[in-house]
């Protein structure tokens, strides 16, 4: 299927271009801030001469365009550099283990709330205007008004602290373990994130799932005399798939960045609170790595969905030939 | 001084409001992000840790400590950015160098000076010769003997100018060529200038010893300390795991294990307490102590330090090169409502001097209270008919810094008919190349310490923190025969007159003293507080804490 493959080269290309964008922008935005690595480290401390000191042995005093070209080069050649502080450990050692303890929380949040909440959404479409679809919309609106901190700040009170005490309030992982042996450290976590994807799968799946039911070819069955679960099975339910899948990438790639406050909140140890640490560091190499790494996440995925949805959808597929 | 202790008491009324003041919102958040990075900025103010020897007196309960046991201890404000390096704390938001390293001398809970490694001082009569004598049999961790080789090698690596070592900024009279190893357990220190106080350089907590060849270590390993506690594993920003020093050569530690979990907000470092995932909480925010109180086995411990978060003006720069504009605004302030309002209500009304602890700071000069009149008839006689206006400096930053206090003085002086405006500056900036020093009405922050000590830092103008930009013959004849005196009753009557000159026209207003918190469950005992407040109501002293 060469014109697929000539689609799929294209927009890889045109993600790598997003990507080096990106780059530029966060640079340009990491020396625009106030103070730099050396001032963030000495804080209080920082007097000229140690500023000075410090500089130099970071590295500071290059020109900024040296310091990105050669950050550019290492990463060209799979090499993103090394922390500019602590013990100067490669940034890739210094994320590795993050990276697989964001990727658990987002996974158990997906894992979860994605299946749930295209249940619902259906049987939400599909009893259009009862009391069931009423409920889920009053609640699904309230759920998405909440912003995911104070979401899983309620749960926390709920759920850890105040009425009852089924899950930690606060992850504390041992870095020295993996996650894996640890998972009551994901439980909270993992509920407020995937609460938080919850509504727009919901509604999306509600609106697809009616404008389904009252297209021409599902009265068409009908009229035909088909029974109503034929008609959900054969000609409803694969139609709205294919929306489903630009929403489930959409909430996989919202969650990789959205990660990033539930993190903190509950002092998980994911890129997310790295993040937060690096730009509080000045940290550029890390700070360029995981925000690249969230957003080639961005790319990666609507990438995978648009060409699901090609293949699955039989007008595109055959607009190829 | 004594009667203004008991107004930082926990009174019940004052807790509701604290509680009731207590509103989640996404600002809180963001906050917490800014003062957990303010917290990283710890390292200048930390002036000493004082390792007590044996007291059981002070603990609540006499029975002896039992031993055992896994304490787990949420701390803030630690990033990926720490290392473990004695010398170079500004990296070690969370002072866990503190609890694996000693320096020679120290400073108890009480703020008096202590032994700590060396079993003996000397100091020589122009006060140029200060010579160490160590405790014999001493052992670093890994078992080799601490001598006075590794004294040398420890000072040398201060003095590296390549170290940028926090401690070098109090040895300014020491050159490495005046590291004098005398025998095996005994070092000399020959200074360039007379320094009557050096020993108070040497009690530092960032001047403490390592082994002879010691280099910033990566990770656990290679961190070799005498202190109480032995790190086994470290995860910058993250935690760090410690287990007992069996041989640790003061008083405990009482528990097996200790693991300190760093927290980069005060929320969720709350909750990990609420929910007994961690049995201490060290540096508690004020809004949160209502919480806490009304919380059964949960306690809070309150520290009432001696250190300040004065307002600085420049002696130099109009408006405040009139002395009648510094003591007009030193009548101006209230300083108990900045107290209630910008501090939680926690902390002392301190009379515009500092180094409360140092023995010749002087207690009896009368406390100074608001006088708008006398304020406004002064501002007149220096040219001023209500229209003096100001800008007042100070970070965004809520953790150490104190925007909150600034906003409440700021009204003050405005209801006094000065026009003040806040402005608040990002902290990176602020404090960078030590740009603060050139707002001619800002805010400065500083732990524990004696007055000397401080001088040399604040007062001079070659000291790095020169915030008021200080001028003053007569003072500095007295301060400059201080350092050279040796004998410590009449040092301490020239400091008492040096302070008096600052309490007359000096340009700090040092409105309080603050507090330090810590909230723990019942089930730990041992926790004394100490005077030094800074990183904690305890200061880390978890080698006396054991479980009932």
């Amino acid at each position: 299927m060469p014109a697929l493959l000539k689609i799929i080269l294209r927009r890889v290309a045109l993600g790598l271009l997003t990507l080096l964008l990106v780059s530029v922008l966060v640079f340009a935005a990491t020396q625009a801030m106030p103070g730099d690595t050396a001032s963030a480290i000495l804080g209080r401390a920082a007097t000229p001469e140690r500023l000075a000191v410090l500089r130099e042995q970071l590295g500071l005093n290059r020109p900024i365009a040296t310091q990105y070209f050669t950050w550019l080069g290492g990463i060209v050649r799979g090499d993103p550099g090394n922390s500019l502080v602590g013990t100067e450990e490669p940034v890739m050692q210094l994320l590795g283990p993050r990276i697989v303890n964001t990727a658990a929380l987002v996974v158990a949040a997906a894992f979860w709330s994605f299946p749930l909440s295209i249940l619902i959404g259906s049987l939400s479409g599909l009893f259009r205007d009862r009391s069931f679809d009423s409920s889920v919309s009053v609640g699904s609106l309230a759920l998405a008004a909440l912003p995911e901190f104070v979401l899983g700040l309620v749960l926390i009170l709920l759920l850890a602290v105040q009425v009852l005490h089924v899950f930690p309030a606060v992850s504390m992982v041992n870095p020295q373990l993996s996650i894996w042996s640890q998972m009551h450290n994901l439980w909270l976590p993992a509920i407020t994130l995937g609460l938080a994807c919850v509504p727009y799968i919901v509604r999306m799946l509600r609106g697809s799932m009616i404008e389904v039911l009252e297209s021409e070819y599902v009265q068409m069955a009908r009229l035909k005399g088909m029974r109503e679960r034929v008609v959900l099975q054969r000609h409803a339910l694969p139609n709205a798939i294919i929306p489903l899948i630009q929403v489930i990438a959409l909430n996989l790639a919202w969650l990789a960045g959205g990660v990033v406050t539930v993190e903190y909140l509950f002092n998980y140890p994911g890129i997310g609170s790295a993040l937060v640490d690096a730009v509080r560091n000045r940290d550029v190499p890390l700070i360029q790595a995981i925000v690249l790494l969230i957003a080639a996440v961005y790319v990666f995925l609507n990438l995978t969905a648009d060409i699901l949805t090609i293949l699955i959808s039989p007008r595109l597929r055959t607009g190829l030939r | 001084m004594s009667d203004q202790e008991g107004k930082s008491s926990f009174d019940l009324g004052k807790l509701g409001e604290i509680a009731g003041s207590k509103r989640i919102t996404r600002r809180a958040v963001v906050q917490g992000a800014a003062a957990a990075g303010a917290l990283a900025a710890l390292g200048p103010f930390a002036a000493a840790c004082g390792s007590s020897e044996p007291d059981t007196s002070a603990s609540p309960s006499a029975a002896a400590p039992k031993k055992g046991g896994h304490i787990r201890s949420a701390i803030g404000g630690g990033t990926t950015k720490d290392i473990l390096d004695p010398h170079r704390t500004y990296y070690d938001s969370g002072s866990k160098t503190v609890i694996v390293w000693d320096a020679l001398m120290g400073w108890d809970q009480e703020h008096k000076l202590v032994n700590k490694l060396a079993e003996s001082y000397e100091i020589n009569a122009d006060a140029t010769v200060h010579t160490f004598r160590l405790k014999p049999d001493l052992t670093f961790h890994d078992g080799s003997p601490v001598t006075a080789d590794a004294v040398v090698y420890s000072y040398q690596r201060i003095l590296d100018p390549e170290m940028a070592a926090l401690g070098a900024g109090g040895l300014t009279e020491l050159k490495p060529s005046g590291i004098e190893k005398i025998d095996d357990l005994t070092v000399s220190f020959n200074l360039t200038q007379p320094n009557a106080v050096f020993v108070e350089a040497v009690a530092y907590y960032a001047n403490a010893i390592v082994p002879v060849g010691f280099t910033t270590p990566n990770g656990a390993e290679g961190a070799i300390g005498t202190g109480p506690w032995k790190p086994i594993s470290y995860d910058p920003g993250l935690q760090t795991e410690f287990v007992a020093n069996p041989d640790y050569w003061g008083e405990g530690p009482y528990a097996d294990k200790l693991t300190m979990i760093e927290f980069a907000d005060p929320e969720p470092q709350l909750n990990a307490l609420l929910s007994g995932s961690v049995d201490h909480l060290a540096n508690l925010a004020t809004s949160q102590v209502g919480i806490v109180s009304s919380t059964p086995g949960l306690k809070v411990l309150e520290a009432k330090g001696g250190g300040w978060n004065p307002f600085t003006m420049l002696i130099d720069k109009k408006p405040f090169d009139d002395v009648r504009v510094r003591q007009a605004f030193r009548l101006i302030i209230d300083r108990q409502q900045v107290i209630d309002q910008g501090k939680g209500g926690f902390g002392r009304v301190a009379n515009d001097m500092y180094a409360p602890y140092d023995p010749g700071y002087p207690k009896d000069l009368p406390q100074r209270v608001q006088d708008l009149e006398q304020a406004k008839s002064l501002l007149k006689q220096a040219g001023y008919d209500n229209d003096l206006s100001v800008v007042l400096n100070c970070t965004t930053s809520t953790m150490l810094d104190d925007p909150d206090a600034a906003q409440v003085f700021s009204e003050q002086l405005n209801g006094a008919g000065v026009k003040c405006t806040v402005n608040k500056v990002d902290p990176d900036v602020y404090w960078n190349e030590g740009n603060y020093r050139s707002y001619p009405f800002a805010m400065s922050n500083w732990g524990t310490s004696n007055y000397l000590y401080l001088t040399r830092q604040v007062l001079f103008p070659t000291g790095p923190y020169y915030e008021t930009h200080w001028k003053d013959a007569e003072w500095e004849k007295i301060v400059l025969e201080a350092f050279q005196t040796s004998d410590d009753a009449k040092r301490n009557e020239l400091v008492s007159q040096a302070e008096t000159i600052e309490y007359e026209r000096g340009g700090h207003i040092n409105y309080q003293f603050g507090s330090m918190l810590d909230a723990y469950t019942d089930k730990l005992g041992g926790l004394v507080p100490d005077n030094f407040g800074q990183s904690g109501a305890t200061y880390q002293r978890y080698h006396l804490f054991y479980f009932v």
